[in-house]
This record gives structure tokens, sequence and C-alpha cells, in this order.
């Protein structure tokens, strides 16, 4: 049976949501799902924008043959992105509808036929910053909006009814449960946190590319956005915008302090757990702690950008940083992070030289480093007391 | 000539190659580029740049 939904006047969605997904993009977990949006615009023309993952290839089907059915004509399928988890289905559809003629970048042009080679080239209808085509009432311009998170990422606006599709840009985790709005969902208290995460660990690395795209967007009057994941917003888009704002220039949106360890057997989870007590009873509020082994890295990173200061303790691994402290370090620094404070604490049973290589790593961008390197040799002893207030003090004096 | 690596999406500049596409003939040194010329493939300006 056919879920399409009817989103606006003659726009519906015709996504769908998979919670059996184990990792997205092969590498995050989605606990909570993900949903693959497309939207179709049934105007003088009928207009697909953007397919979905094959694992919702049932769905995807059953809404479009609902809509554009055996004697309907799918005129064009607005590709803003070509990533497999949107594109998977384009072969199919083009084959379905034989006369659809595909609108994407000419750089996505060139990638769909390098993934796939179905779609004559006579079909491709290329478009750049500022065209624009119509539908009929409907009237589209295309703004690029290369590496956010792809180069070939168009955005698409239709201008009669004020709708920006967003590609990824304003997506979030997290599987799509019969509201499809914002409006209709607590996002603060039940979304932000894998919106959160989505951002930073798809799109974290292009804060620039990203500040580009929202000034693009900022000439615009936007009514309702329509991403390829996640809820549509329509109403309170301020809200998110200020998000991906923050994101993108790498500010903080919580003063807190975060801590993470990486610990073998207990002894640096143990001074961990005592650095974060001396931060409460200093004053400090809404610590947030986590255990690098077995937390994924990609909650690690989304709690990076989320908090200004970052406590990162480890054990000395074969002279090296505890494997996962390093991992998510090096994610840290993969994903270009900023304006962040780091201080860091070092365990080693010989020689701890922990310490020295987190120096060394987190010395990229502008981000600082308090003075001490808190040093436990196997566990903290009592005579390192007045050590433990020194480096506690340098961190809340930042 | 010098090979010349895009920072963010690692496209390369050839200079033996140009980019036609935006009316840069072949045999254009990175250095004589105009300064406002951009990376085909992700948008950025020649700042982020590097040699191969």
């Amino acid at each position: 049976m056919n879920n399409a939904r009817k989103i606006s006047e003659d726009l519906y969605w015709v996504g769908s949501s998979d919670r059996r997904l184990n990792l997205f993009e092969n590498i995050m977990p989605v606990p909570q799902g993900v949903s693959y949006n497309a939207y179709l615009l049934k105007d003088e023309k009928n207009v697909l924008i953007d397919t979905s993952d094959n694992s919702v290839s049932e769905q995807f089907f059953e809404n479009l043959y609902s809509l554009v059915g055996d004697n309907e004509k799918l005129d064009y399928i607005i590709v803003n992105h070509v990533e497999p988890d949107h594109s998977s289905l384009l072969c199919r559809t083009a084959y379905e509808y034989p006369e659809a003629k595909i609108i994407c970048s000419a750089q996505a042009q060139k990638m769909i036929l390098q993934f796939f080679d179905c779609i004559a080239t006579e079909r491709f209808i290329t478009v750049k910053e500022g065209d624009k085509m119509s539908f009929g009432k409907h009237e589209f311009t295309f703004c690029t909006a290369p590496m956010v998170h792809w180069p070939e990422v168009i955005v698409s606006y239709d201008i009669t009814t004020k709708t920006l599709f967003s590609a990824d840009a304003f997506g979030t985790f997290k599987a799509l449960n019969g509201n499809l709005f914002a409006d209709e969902v607590n996002f603060d208290r039940d979304w932000l946190d894998e919106a959160r995460r989505y951002y930073t660990n798809i799109v974290g690395k292009y804060g620039t590319q990203v500040q580009n795209l929202l000034k693009k967007a900022s000439m615009l009057e936007i009514n309702m956005i329509c991403p390829l994941h996640g809820p549509i917003w329509r109403e309170n888009i301020g809200y998110f915008v200020d998000k991906y704002d923050k994101w993108s220039r790498y500010e903080a949106e919580d003063d807190t302090i975060l801590i993470i360890y990486g610990s073998l057997y207990g002894h640096t989870e143990s001074a961990a757990n005592i650095v974060a007590s001396r931060l409460a009873e200093a004053g400090q509020k809404n610590i947030a702690m986590y255990d690098a082994s077995v937390t994924h890295p990609s909650y690690l990173l989304s709690e990076a950008f989320r908090c200004r200061r970052i406590v990162i303790l480890s054990s000395t691994y074969n002279a090296e940083i505890y494997t996962p402290v390093k991992i998510f370090i090096d994610e840290m620094k993969s994903h270009n992070l900023q304006n962040r404070v780091f201080a860091v604490a070092e365990n080693g049973t010989w020689a701890p030289t922990a310490g020295k290589q987190m120096r060394e790593m987190l010395a990229f961008n502008n981000n600082v480093i308090t003075d001490t390197t808190l040093t436990i040799k196997s566990a903290l002893n009592e005579s390192q007391k007045d050590s433990v207030d020194k480096f506690v003090n340098e961190i809340l004096n930042k | 000539m010098k090979k010349y690596v895009c920072k963010i999406c690692k496209h390369v500049y050839d200079p033996a190659v140009g980019d036609p596409d935006s009316g840069i003939a072949p045999g254009t040194a990175f250095e004589d580029l105009p300064d406002d010329w951009t990376c085909p493939l992700c948008g950025v300006g020649k700042e982020d740049f590097e040699e191969e």
C-alpha cells in the first residue's frame, strides 16, 4: 500500500524510513533509524525530486506509482545529490518512466554515469547557478552548494512557494514516525542530538562551505525546507538555521566540559571520575563524560562539537596514545574542529608518553591546550592532590 | 610547471591541461591564474590550493 503524503499544494512526500540499518555510510550506528526523503511536484509537469536508498525501494515505488500512474508521465527527475542513499533508485525510475529527463549539475551527470550505466546522455538537462525552470505554476531556480557535502550538490528553490529542497543540508538521522514536520515533534528534546551527530560527522568538515550556503539562503525568503533526511521545516526555521550557523562556525553550543577517557583496567577511568568530581565541586554543571572504548566515535565527535572544553585522559598503549582515544582525536582533526580548549592527562606504568603525543595531535587549527599535562603512573596517588587541583583549575580558568 | 592540489576536495590543477571550461588555456601556470579563479570541483579560491 502506498504511503505518499501531501506536504503542501501540489507537493507530496514519497520517501520512507529504515529502522533496520546498522551503519549509515557503513560507519555510523543509527539505532533510531534513518529516513530517506523524496518529493513529487504535481504541476503541469510531474517533477520527482531525488529518489531514495535501495532499502526502501518497495515503499518508494508504491508511493511514486500512486501519484504518477499508468497513463501519466514523469517529466523530470531533479537530482540534487548523487550519493547512493538518494540516487540508488534513479536507474529503475528512469527505466519505468522513459520520458523523464534528469535535471542536475554537470558534475552530477558525470558522477551518475560513473555509478550507473543506465541513463542515456540525451536525457540529462544540466543546470548552473541561477538557472530557472518552470513546471507550470511553480518556477524553480537552482543554486550550487559545493562540498555540502559533495562537490556536485545543488539545492533547488521553488520560487512560487518559497520552498527550499536543501539536499543533505538541514537533515538528520532518526526515522520519521508518522510526523513529517519538525513542528509536530519536540525537536530539541527528541531529535537535536541525532541532528547534531548527523551534521558533525557527515558535513562537519565543510564549515566554510556551509557558511557560503547559508549566505546564499539568507538572500531567499524561505517558507519551508525539505531536506533529504529527517523532518520538514515550515515553522521556527530560524531555530535550525541558528544551529547550522553555530556548527559551521565551529562555535560550541554549550560552555560545558566534555571528558573523554581511554582506560584498560579502570585506573585512568578513576582519574577521569576524580577530575569530573573536582570540576563539579567547583561549580561546573552539565559535565559530559564518555569511555572512548565503548562509545562510537560518531557520538564523541558530536559531543566535541557541542562542548567548548574537552578533557582527554589516555593510557599509553605500546608507546602510543590508546587506540580509541587516538581515533577520537583523529576524528576531531579530520572534521576540522576549531575554537576548542583541550586539557590532556596521560597514564603510563613505565613510560607515559601519551600526553606528549596528544599535545602534538591536538595542535591543529586554533585550538588551545592548557599548560599542564596531568601524569598518572598506573594510578593516581593521594600525593598528587595538588597536581590534580592545578590541572582542574587550568580548565576552569579557560 | 608544478601541479597544485585543492586542500578541500583534492582536485588537481594540472597546468598542462589548464581549465578550459573556465577559459584557462592549457599551459597556464598556477601562479598565472586570475585571482578570482576558483576550483572547478568545489568552488574554493586559489588560496586553498597547495603544491602537489
